[in-house]
């Protein structure tokens, strides 16, 4: 997205390999649009020159803006936080795509905690065009505007939300899954009657059929830390049949079997 | 032979089916009308009953229709079972959620306990106007309006909360999710009313904390700003000028200029 709008864009990965393959994963995908003429060869050539991969983090210190999207977990994300706020100058922008962490605990122990912003950006990003514009206890109002005229210059969505657990989307979406495991659960309607009745108001996709396609485990992991987040409120609490999925390795599409069979 | 639906019920939800049965080729009056008992094919009973009076309407009815003429009665606020539990001839009711009729490719049914053999004849009806049935289990708001109520519920902690305002977080669940609409306009259109009543039911029956309404809902309740019909509810709808864009009385930017003070 950010080569494509014509940004120079450094990419670091700690694994050599999969540095390699996001390369080819992008080039691939370039040439397609080519072939498809959405593309001129000499756009993919430039595209292709504006993609450097770089092998430390040191490397990335001319950066205007450094765009962090490690595993969501809080050590590793605050080791690199950590990391990024010795090695960069201090006016670089450090962005964290966290979808469920607080940007604050993220960014607290840091010398200059003021440069750091949430962007969450939603899969897949060429699609969809909303992004959580995230103010932590520490960013300015400043550098909020700031992101959010350049993500609309990109033809983005953005929207400004308060670090809280969740932001908007994942939290206003919880009952969405929650309320329907509940609702199966307590034998008031089976899974294929609560997709075709959410489908018959208007919903793109029901429940369950929506979690096979992302994930059982995925949509698991985010509403417990929705749940964490909110210190247990009972609003947020997962299901039991959620465990039992994941543990019993019914994942959804991607394991051939969730809520549906996939042949 | 002149036969009609009873509609008992007040509101914009009740001129919606009006049109709606009409435009099916179905008669409709009410109380008020002169009519024989024979000629009424079923009763619509769209009062939410948070209060005695649909009771009362429930209990007139069954003075000016037969024994056998089914009752299809709005289960957004109590269950048919506990509805039931007011008539003489309970077996004859049926619960329904009357949210989105004219829209929805499918009905959302329920039986009170009373009827303890199903009469499955009682819904030729609905196969008449072309609706798939969908049976599922006697709670509040069946399955498609608890789950809105819900969203809508959710969305109004966070926007009392100032995680983000009205617009933005309507736009997220729209260009994240792909919802049909955001919640919050979404409520304004069906009435913050019935949602409301919905929450409540929820909680009552359940005594469970997860329903409990926001106190932005409660407020708006006290108010009137049910949403569209009222010209007021999460935005101004005004005779002239569709405000939809204009900003929410319920967002707050002071709050959190406040809060980076206090930071």
């Amino acid at each position: 997205m950010l080569i494509t709008a014509g940004y120079q864009v450094k990419a670091f990965d700690n694994c050599k390999k999969s540095r390699i393959s996001a390369r080819e994963w992008l080039e691939e995908r370039w040439w397609k649009l080519a072939e498809k003429g959405k593309k001129t060869l000499f756009e993919v050539e430039s595209m292709q020159e504006r993609l450097v991969l770089v092998d430390s983090l040191q490397d990335l210190s001319d950066c205007d803006l450094i765009l962090e999207a490690v595993p969501e977990d809080l050590l590793m994300k605050r080791n690199l936080f950590h990391q990024l706020d010795s090695l960069m100058p201090a006016d670089t922008v450090l962005a964290t795509n966290t979808s469920s962490l607080s940007v604050t605990s993220i960014s607290s122990r840091l010398k200059h905690p003021e440069r750091v912003i949430g962007l969450h950006f939603f899969n897949p990003v060429w699609r969809l065009p909303l992004v959580e514009v995230v103010e932590s206890a520490h960013t300015p109002l400043e550098l909020i505007q700031q992101a959010m005229s350049w993500l609309q210059s990109m033809g983005k969505e953005p929207i400004h939300v308060l670090d809280t657990p969740g932001f908007i989307v994942n939290r206003v979406a919880r009952p969405f899954h929650l309320e329907a495991y509940r609702i199966v659960g307590e034998g008031s309607a089976d899974k294929n009657q609560v997709d075709r009745i959410l489908r018959s108001a208007g919903f793109p996709m029901g429940p369950f059929e929506l979690q096979d396609l992302i994930g059982i485990d995925i949509n698991y992991s985010a509403s417990h830390s929705v749940y964490e987040g909110f210190h247990y409120d009972p609003r947020f609490r997962p299901h039991p049949e959620q465990r039992a999925l994941v543990e019993s390795g019914k994942l959804g599409r991607k394991s051939g079997k969730g809520h549906y069979i996939y042949e | 032979m002149n036969e009609f639906v009873l509609l008992v019920g007040r509101g914009k939800l009740v001129e919606e089916i009006d049109l709606y049965l009409n435009q099916q080729g179905v008669k409709t009056k009410t109380l008020d009308q002169v009519f024989s008992p024979n000629e009424v094919i079923a009763v619509f009973d769209l009062e939410i009953g948070l209060n005695q009076e649909k009771r009362q309407l429930l209990q007139q009815v069954e003075t000016r229709v037969t024994q056998q003429t089914p009752i299809f009665t709005s289960v957004l606020h109590r269950t048919a079972t506990e509805i039931a539990s007011w008539l003489f001839y309970p077996e004859r009711l049926v619960g329904f959620s009357p949210l989105l009729m004219p829209t929805m490719t499918c009905v959302e049914i329920c039986f009170p306990i009373q009827s303890l053999r199903p009469n499955h004849k009682l819904l030729s009806f609905w196969k008449q106007i072309g609706k798939e049935v969908e049976i599922v289990g006697d709670q509040p708001g069946l399955v498609f309006a608890r789950t809105l109520a819900l969203l809508v519920n959710e969305a109004s902690f966070a926007l009392s909360e100032g995680v983000a305002k009205a617009t933005d977080i309507d736009l997220a669940m729209q260009k994240g999710l792909n919802h049909p609409q955001g919640p919050l306009q979404w409520a304004d259109q069906v009435g913050i009313h019935h949602l409301y009543a919905v929450l409540e039911g929820l909680q009552r029956e359940y005594g469970e904390d997860r329903y409990r309404p926001a106190p932005l809902l409660r407020k708006m309740m006290y108010a009137q700003f049910i949403g569209v019909e009222a010209e007021q509810g999460f935005y101004s709808y005004g005779p002239q000028e569709m405000r939809r864009d204009s900003h929410c009385f319920a967002d707050r930017p002071e709050r959190r200029s406040k809060m980076l003070s206090d930071a």
